[in-house]
């Protein structure tokens, strides 16, 4: 068995992908859900499957872009924000 | 959440770690939670972006030519408003 540490490692790891991963499952159906379901009709139709399928990638597309676009940001404003509270310590 | 919890025996662990790893494990738990506040952020960046950018009849699976620099523009844009609010606050609080 591996130690305390690494144990409390992959925890954490496994935790934090888990979390990462079921704030963008929320927000996608919350997403595509409206823009490709306005009208629930009795099941999902293939129109309704295609939209969501391409509603996803899209989504995530987006999620790609704004990380780089933010991380450039915060990169380049790191010396200007560091700490990030706008009232000083 | 069960899958949160900690073992005894692995609690037991903790207890009888080395200086040195408990210092390891409280850097790797401060980057950690830095990568995941990181991530809120962006998280609520595309919500926020999403909304305000992918407005016209989903086709496609990929952002089109508008869409790509409406959500650079929007995180941009964003910043650049963060940065306003946080220096007005700056001045009121030196002009107290």
């Amino acid at each position: 068995m591996a130690d305390a540490k690494t144990q409390i490692m992959d925890q954490i790891r496994q935790q934090s992908a888990l979390s990462n991963a079921r704030s963008l499952i929320e927000k996608v159906n919350e997403h595509c859900f409206e823009r490709c379901v306005p009208k629930p009709g009795s099941s999902l139709s293939s129109a309704e499957t295609t939209c969501y399928t391409h509603c996803m990638e899209k989504y995530m597309a987006a999620w790609n872009t704004v990380s780089r676009t933010y991380l450039a940001q915060a990169q380049k404003g790191a010396g200007a924000a560091a700490g990030g509270s706008p009232f000083g310590s | 959440m069960d899958s949160s919890a900690i073992s005894t025996e692995l609690a037991e662990g903790l207890k009888n770690l080395s200086p040195r790893d408990k210092q390891e494990l409280n850097t790797f738990i401060t980057q950690e939670t830095q990568k995941s506040q990181i991530q809120a952020t962006i998280h609520s960046l595309t919500d926020l972006c999403f909304k305000k950018c992918i407005t016209s009849k989903i086709s496609g699976g990929q952002l089109d030519r508008n869409e790509q620099p409406c959500v650079q523009n929007c995180v941009d844009r964003y910043m650049d408003a963060n940065m306003v609010v946080i220096r007005h606050l700056e001045q009121m609080r030196t002009h107290i």
